[in-house]
């Protein structure tokens, strides 16, 4: 099993009654708020944490976020750069430039083909959707947005393989009339692809492609469903079975050196889902294009009619939640290292196994020295202990 | 008085309102569908032969595949109005539909003879920094409730009391209006220099308390139209097909009949 540690560098200092009187913390909340000193720190310590993983063999996601207090990796490629160059050892996983807001690929091509050879081989690309509050900060139409993801996909994978000088692509969202990378990616004919999502329709095509399924927080039930999803579309197709290596799980993971310390640590963790997902509802329920038009009812309604449901998004129904409903949710692993080693490996059973363990090590007021404690016992107690269990 | 009919146009599939007789008056629906059940069709319908389609996506009309741009309106409505018998058709739009009523009215139809826009959008005024046009989908929906109405308790739609087909409609409306004008938003930027090529005498139209498109953005809209007249209607806000129809009905009325 392969773990990667995913930091998203979470601006928490915003006075919480702030936060509070904000319709929401992304999208729109003015950058005064965010003092660009703390931030400077925050980079710092956040590039030494990625750094304190290449020495211990713990692989790195570089992620991308815009215009809030849940992420700072706006400029994505910008640390993606920075880790390929300070970096020695593991793999680096961008998850990932946000192509469906940016309105060039073949660029994005351009700048993972010169982080590949940076890293001489070591990247790893990531796709993801994007929506919500994004689809203003990025000035992308939500509407189509999963057809432009198909497509970015298309023309950044042909643009990395491709060594024969330029082609041109005329496509329904991309046009571009000369594409010649220099330089083409370390790795031929591209590096590995992932993508993440727990909507099953994208699974099913990441199954057909044999693309690494990532599953962020969508805990068992919405992993399981997901991966069947892929699995099932493979087998359709008459392709193989995938491997292991196409999927990977993703939640909280505190280690400490007490169940205790475990527990009461990482629950600051939590802070993203309790503080860092509140949007105001033009960017997030009533987004068109969000849910199905069948789902509306129970969208627009104010008060729902007997026995009708709530619709919502994956993303809403984690905000509120506790250590300990997270830990039975199986969205968190927090714990001494035995425990957090048997918390894993029960998801892992539960699921069918998985290659790779996405880790939220660090998020909202959870220290820089609590994350690499936390690092360290994962990196030196942990792991040895799933490597023994899973065979490798 | 008004049926909910089909009308196949081109190919493509389409929910229409019908009702009246006489000249035909084509009516474009706003930001959301009209329906039999709207009360102002059904009014315009004392002055003419109202023909009011649904736009793909819109409604009860299914959007075809790539079906997705202002152009594919543009086009859908010039061979509506090939469709609709009649040699002299007047053109209503409605917001978004004034929008289309325009751009086709600016491309000229030979059978077209009165324009009527009403709150429209489709143009931009003011310098690169200051919105003319209210994003409804980056403002929140309490501010967007206030901009459009002029009595929102009164007249906005309540969601609570409506039936799940009325707010499932309301909600594929607001998907094909996201998807055909996010970008640039609600408005075409070449469109104010072919204004002038407008021949056919146009009433414009304006709810004075609408906060969506303010009556000075309606007054600029008439300006660029040669011989165009400027109406506004008192104590109505972006919807005067909602909160003042016998109004907007008996303007359009003589409009027609003069």
């Amino acid at each position: 099993m392969q773990l990667w540690f995913h930091n998203e560098n979470t601006y928490p200092f915003v006075p919480q009654k702030i936060l509070d009187e904000a319709d929401s913390v992304r999208g729109s909340l003015p950058s005064r708020l965010c003092d660009p000193k703390i931030a400077a720190d925050l980079f710092h310590e956040c590039m030494d944490e990625s750094l304190l993983c290449d020495d211990l063999g713990i692989n790195i996601v570089s992620i991308e976020h815009h215009a809030g207090i849940n992420s700072l990796y706006g400029a994505s490629p910008i640390v993606l750069g920075a880790l390929a160059r300070q970096t020695r050892n593991v793999r680096i996983l961008s998850q990932g430039t946000l192509i469906t807001i940016r309105k060039d690929p073949v660029r994005v091509a351009e700048e993972y083909a010169t982080a590949d050879v940076m890293l001489r081989g070591r990247l790893d690309i990531g796709f993801v959707k994007s929506g919500d509050s994004e689809m203003a900060s990025g000035n992308a139409n939500p509407i189509g947005n999963l057809e432009r993801f198909w497509e970015a996909i298309d023309l950044i994978t042909k643009a990395l393989r491709n060594q024969d000088g330029p082609f041109r692509w005329e496509g329904k969202h991309f046009a571009h009339r000369h594409i010649n990378l220099w330089p083409r990616p370390y790795q031929q004919p591209h590096p590995p692809m992932w993508a993440a999502t727990g909507d099953l329709d994208t699974s099913r095509e990441l199954g057909r492609r044999g693309m690494v399924n990532s599953v962020v927080l969508r805990g068992i039930d919405g992993t399981k469903r997901a991966w069947a999803a892929y699995r099932e579309a493979r087998a359709e197709a008459g392709l193989p079975e995938p491997a292991l290596d196409r999927f990977a799980y993703c939640g909280f993971v505190y280690v400490g050196d007490t169940d205790e310390e475990g527990v009461s640590v990482g629950s600051k963790l939590l802070w993203f889902l309790n503080t860092s997902l509140k949007q105001a509802s033009q960017y997030s329920k009533f987004l068109p294009g969000r849910m199905p038009a069948e789902m509306a009812p129970q969208v627009y309604r104010t008060k729902p009619r007997p026995g009708e449901a709530r619709a919502a998004r994956p993303a809403d129904g984690l905000i509120g939640m506790t250590a300990e409903q997270a830990i039975q949710r199986q969205i968190m692993f927090a714990g001494n290292p035995e425990t957090v080693a048997k918390q894993i490996m029960a998801a892992y059973e539960t699921l069918g196994g998985f290659g790779h363990l996405i880790f939220i090590g660090r998020s909202g007021f959870l220290t820089h020295e609590e994350a690499e404690k936390s690092i360290r016992l994962l990196a030196k107690e942990v792991l040895p202990r799933l490597r023994e269990a899973t065979g490798g | 008085m008004i049926s909910t009919e089909r009308l196949i146009v081109h190919g493509i599939d389409l929910e229409v309102l019908r009702g009246g007789d006489g000249d035909p008056i084509v009516l474009l629906h706003g930001m959301c569908s009209l329906t039999a059940a709207s009360r102002f069709p059904s009014l315009l319908a004392a002055h003419g032969a109202v023909v009011a389609p649904s736009c793909p996506g819109f409604g009860a009309s299914p959007r075809p595949k790539d079906f997705d741009t202002i152009q594919d309106l543009v086009h859908l409505q010039r061979a509506i109005l090939d469709a609709v018998p009649g040699e002299r058709i007047t053109l209503v739009g409605l917001s978004f539909g004034g929008w289309l009523a325009a751009e086709v009215a600016a491309q000229r139809h030979n059978r077209l003879s009165r324009l009527v826009l009403v709150d429209a959008v489709g143009i931009k005024i003011s310098d690169r920094e200051t919105a003319d046009i209210l994003d409804v989908f980056n403002r929140s929906p309490a501010e967007v409730h206030r901009a459009a109405w002029h009595d929102p308790d009164r007249f906005a739609p309540d969601f609570d009391a409506m039936e799940d087909a009325e707010i499932m409609r309301h909600a594929r409306d607001w998907e094909a209006l996201c998807l055909y004008a996010w970008h640039p938003y609600m408005y075409n930027p070449q469109l104010p220099r072919w204004l002038s090529r407008i021949e056919v005498p146009t009433l414009v139209v304006w709810g004075d308390s609408d906060g969506i498109v303010s009556p000075d953005y309606g007054r600029a809209f008439a300006r660029l139209i040669p011989g165009s007249r400027f109406e506004t209607i008192a104590g109505c806000g972006h919807h005067p097909e909602i909160e003042r129809p016998e109004e907007l009905a008996a303007l359009i009325g003589s409009f027609v009949g003069g």
